[in-house]
């Protein structure tokens, strides 16, 4: 193979007022043609400004201090406005993170796909038309006809993501350079679009620089990987030697953070503990800090890559040391903790619907309101953690919202403590309000940032009447979330992501809740700042006997951490049980795309069973919710009749039309033949 | 990387200052002038503000006199220096009442939504879409001519003025910062709306009120001028500059200093301190800014 690009000793700083701070430290390396890097590391770590110089893109207040990157025989960072733009869009392609903001909004996505083509190709627009179709069908977007003429919001997420791998392509590129493509998407829409790059891959023979923090994602499409920390190469190999035998401590760290579907609960990795802070790096390696193996050398001397196998470098002096075999502690061990057979929370019943009937027509036809979340019951008791998991829309977050009180239910109620919730918050008793507390997705914007952390955790105190030293529960509280006292004085601008969502956790426990909803707290975290938070989560639980309803995307982060697992889809519960039988066959057709769809690293690229496409359903909507997209489907039954509850044994129940046995049939392929065996009998 | 990036605080006030835009730094000195001319003028103004016999009537600009003798024989630039503090203090403190009355309205609105909200807007819409000079008026004369020539209705006049249009600013403040986390934690702990306004909203949209009232009080003067020119403002001998110029503007032909003097004080006043307000609007727009991408 020949080297398509070959990056050397590059060095970047970034301007912040009148400091130079280095962002890129010797960075080497290449890719062939035909092949696809991965660049992974938690964020910040540089890699996807590693990645965007392959465009000869920088950011203004960025200089590159030495170094060069050579693609084929060129030096990007030589060149001028001209000779780039004409090599950007046309030799080299570019997918983003965020397909929404990529994309023009007020353009029709054909005439940006034609408008590239015309840039680099002189494509009359007749031409440019029948192309644009060609690479929508080459992106699995069906129906590019029609697709051609919409606007980018008439478009999903996924789609939109499809658009802009199309555009990348439009120009038969040799490089196409993605950073982080899937991280705004579904699993189940990530999978997808994995696959798809997978199978372009290979017809179109192109290389890729695939840059993303999820090293589970890259064991399915890299051929190598890189891993940065700090603005340092600390390692590079095959992916399936990287996987199987990681020399760096960082890179075991993080194979130790991915969260993992096929490791039952108590069964913990060995998570990165801490995370990147600049201002204290040391003038050696800049991982000591929180390296196990660290020695006052490593702090000293700073490291450089070294050859560990074939085509295996590891910037790591101690690696034998490292890649010896080491016991990972248990962490988040979960003993089975004393349940109060009392429930706590009972969901009975509940349909919820967004927006109000409006007029007549809405008054005299109230049915015209489509239903986030039809008739569910879900029961937690005491101290027990709920998983409720789907993809987004499945009604999950309204689910939550339902339970806050900030959304009142169309119909059915809630009892807490065996006392109907009224619907809406401010209906509550204090004692309510206070006994369910919450968490939400996104740290930043959760805490006031005009206010100080002390501020922020006396006021709940305050709300709820509680007497004392305010001062001292507030450093007690924080304590408890693992973070210094000081911390009270802060602001929250001035906390990394994990600590906001630490003090996050602490405001809603400083009101001694029973019930802690977590509406997907871990998804805007970095993969070892999850790690570390589940594994507080986990301890704050077990000593405070607190129930969690826990809404997550990612089954494998539920598997080591919740009780029971309800599936949603559509706003239908589709499968309800204790977490191991949730895992193990048979599966409800949804719970196995979305096991199908985990990313894992002990798979490394092997061909996923492919289903068949999902038949296409007359315009009706079907009474079972997920026969739209169900592989195995029954016809007209699951269109015409609502699909029966069924028990599945070991207190697993699956709603679907579909006999148990012949569910069974179609396990996930991780499951042992014991494990099917085992669910037969 | 937030937590390295210190505040220029530790850079010192001077080179603070070097990096501010040049309009700020001339609007502040101009401004400077204004306010010591307001506090000390009343003690070396060379004659009283009604201090008749200075100089024979409709005297021309001269050293001694550089805005000339009015009618009565007064000393305009006396009178002009002897306003000064009369002028600022009306419009800084009628801008402020407007503000705060503003303020609590829009937050709270903006924050309540749905039809609390609605009626709301169409009645400060109706408030805007009287021309403000028309409604300083009808205030007025609502108010009775008793009250007539009173500073106290002066400020609620600007304020009346003021307030629907600083309401809307924080209506869209509001809602856009309602959105947020932090507030939807405060609803569910059982807040009340005022304690929501106070604690999270208002702390979260100081900046583009504090923008909003340097831009209103920068004009402020004007609105008190022109109602001092129409005689709906202060009494005469009160030198309040818009009465002035309405006083002398027979005389523009005759002498002209004794309406170009004041005017000049009225129109380096608004022009400083626009030129101060839209620089402060810029800095705090752009610490605004970075705040958001931390």
């Amino acid at each position: 193979m020949t080297r398509l690009v070959q990056v050397e000793n590059l060095s970047l700083s970034f301007r912040a007022g009148e400091r130079w701070t280095q962002v890129l430290h010797d960075v080497s390396f290449h890719i062939d043609r035909g092949e696809v890097l991965g660049l992974v590391g938690e964020s910040g770590c540089g890699k996807s400004t590693a990645g965007l110089t392959l465009l000869g893109y920088r950011h203004n207040n960025a200089r590159i201090e030495k170094g060069r990157v050579l693609f084929k025989t060129e030096d990007l960072l030589r060149l001028d406005r001209p000779a780039l733009d004409s090599l950007r869009g046309n030799r080299i392609g570019f997918v983003p993170q965020n397909p929404t903001t990529a994309l023009n909004p007020s353009m029709r996505v054909g005439d940006q796909i034609a408008e590239t083509l015309f840039l680099h190709q002189s494509m009359t627009s007749d031409a440019s038309t029948a192309r644009a179709r060609e690479l929508f069908e080459l992106v699995g977007l069906p129906r590019a006809a029609d697709l051609i003429g919409r606007f980018p919001h008439q478009l999903s997420g996924g789609q939109q993501q499809r658009v802009c791998i199309a555009l990348a392509l439009a120009c038969d590129p040799d490089l196409v350079v993605l950073d982080e493509p899937t991280t705004g998407l579904d699993v189940t829409t990530q999978q997808q679009i994995v696959s798809l790059l997978n199978s372009l891959r290979s017809r179109l023979d192109m290389a890729m620089l695939y840059v993303t923090h999820d090293l589970g994602l890259l064991a399915q499409i890299a051929d190598r990987i890189g891993v940065m920390y700090a603005g340092h190469l600390v390692e590079t190999a095959a992916t399936r030697q990287l996987f199987g035998a990681p020399r760096h401590p960082y890179t075991q760290g993080l194979i130790g953070s991915v969260p993992r579907i096929d490791r039952p609960k108590g069964d913990a990795p060995s998570p990165l503990r801490g995370f990147l802070r600049r201002n204290e790096l040391p003038p050696g390696c800049a991982f000591a800090p929180r390296c196990d193996l660290a020695t006052p050398r490593c702090r000293e001397e700073p490291q450089a890559l070294l050859e560990t196998g074939t085509n295996h470098l590891a910037a790591c002096w101690r690696w034998p040391d490292a890649a010896a075999p080491r016991l990972g502690q248990s962490t988040t061990s979960n003993p089975s903790r004393h349940k109060d057979a009392a429930p706590l929370l009972e969901i009975q019943g509940v349909s919820i619907a967004y927006g109000r009937p409006r007029g007549i027509w809405g008054r005299l036809f109230p049915g015209r309101l489509t239903d986030a979340v039809r008739t569910t019951d879900i029961t937690l008791s005491r101290g027990e953690t709920f998983a409720l998991v789907g993809e987004s829309g499945s009604g999950k977050s309204t689910m939550a919202r339902a339970v806050s009180g900030l959304l009142a239910p169309r119909e059915g109620r809630i009892l807490f403590n065996g006392e109907p919730l009224a619907p809406l918050v401010r209906h509550r008793t204090l004692e309510q309000r206070r006994r369910i507390q919450f968490v939400f997705q996104n740290p930043d914007a959760s805490l006031n940032p005009r206010a100080r952390i002390g501020t922020i955790l006396a006021r709940p105190l305050d709300m709820f009447g509680e007497a004392g030293d305010i001062a001292a529960r507030v450093t007690g509280a924080l304590a408890d979330v693992r973070l210094d006292g000081a911390y009270a004085r802060r602001f929250p601008d001035e906390l990394s992501g994990g600590e906001r969502q630490r003090v996050a956790i602490a405001r809603a426990l400083i009101a001694d809740p029973q019930l802690l909803i977590c509406d997907e707290v871990l998804s805007a975290l970095d993969v070892s700042v999850q790690a570390n938070i589940l594994e507080l989560l986990a301890k704050l639980r077990a000593e405070r006997d607190v129930a969690m309803l826990f809404i997550s995307h990612d089954l494998a982060v539920v598997r080591s951490f919740a009780d029971r697992v309800g599936v949603l889809f559509g706003g239908e519960l589709m499968s309800v049980g204790p977490v191991e039988r949730i895992y193990a066959p048979p599966h409800h057709p949804y719970t196995l795309s979305l096991l199908e769809a985990v990313p894992r690293i002990d798979v490394v690229r092997e061909s996923k069973p492919r289903r068949p496409a999902a038949p296409q359903l007359p315009g009706v909507k079907p009474k079972c919710a997920y026969a739209g997209r169900c592989a195995f489907q029954l016809g007209q039954t699951c269109v015409d009749t609502e699909p029966p509850w069924r028990d599945a044994g070991g207190g697993l129940a699956i709603r679907c039309h579909i006999p148990v046995a012949d569910l069974l049939k179609h396990a996930v392929p991780y499951a042992s033949p014991t494990q099917v065996k085992e669910a037969h009998t | 990387m937030a937590v390295t990036e210190q505040a220029p605080a530790s850079l010192g006030l001077l080179a603070t200052l070097r990096q501010t835009p040049v309009s700020f730094r001339i609007g502040a000195v101009i401004l400077l002038i204004h306010l010591v001319v307001a506090v000390t003028g009343p003690f070396w103004a060379p004659y009283g503000y009604s201090q008749m016999g200075a100089g024979p009537p409709l005297a021309p600009a001269s050293f001694a006199h550089p805005f000339g003798i009015d009618q009565l024989g007064r000393d305009v630039f006396s009178r002009v220096v002897h306003g000064g503090h009369i002028v600022l203090l009306l419009s800084l403190s009628g801008t402020a009442l407007g503000l705060v009355i503003g303020s609590i309205i829009g937050l709270l609105s903006g924050y309540a939504g749905g039809l609390a909200d609605n009626i709301v807007q169409r009645l400060l819409e109706a408030l805007i879409s009287i021309p403000f000079l028309v409604l300083a008026l009808l205030a007025m004369v609502a108010a009775g001519p008793e009250l007539s020539g009173n500073p106290v209705l002066v400020v609620l006049v600007v304020a009346l003025v003021y307030a629907p249009r600083i309401a809307r600013m924080a209506r869209t403040a509001a809602i856009e910062i309602a959105t947020r986390d932090f507030v939807t934690i405060a609803r569910l702990r059982g807040e009340s709306a005022w304690s929501v306004m106070r604690r999270e909203l208002l702390p979260n949209a100081t900046s583009i009120l504090l923008v909003e009232f340097a831009l209103r009080a920068g004009y402020a003067p004007v609105l008190i001028g022109s109602l001092g020119f129409l005689g709906f403002g202060l009494r005469p001998p009160t030198p309040e500059w818009g009465l002035m110029i309405s006083e002398n503007r027979s005389l523009l032909l005759i002498a002209p200093a004794t309406v170009i003097g004041p005017g000049l004080a009225l129109a380096s006043l608004v022009v400083g301190l626009n030129l101060f307000t839209e620089g402060l609007a810029r800095i705090l727009g752009r610490t605004v800014k970075l705040g958001v991408q931390q």
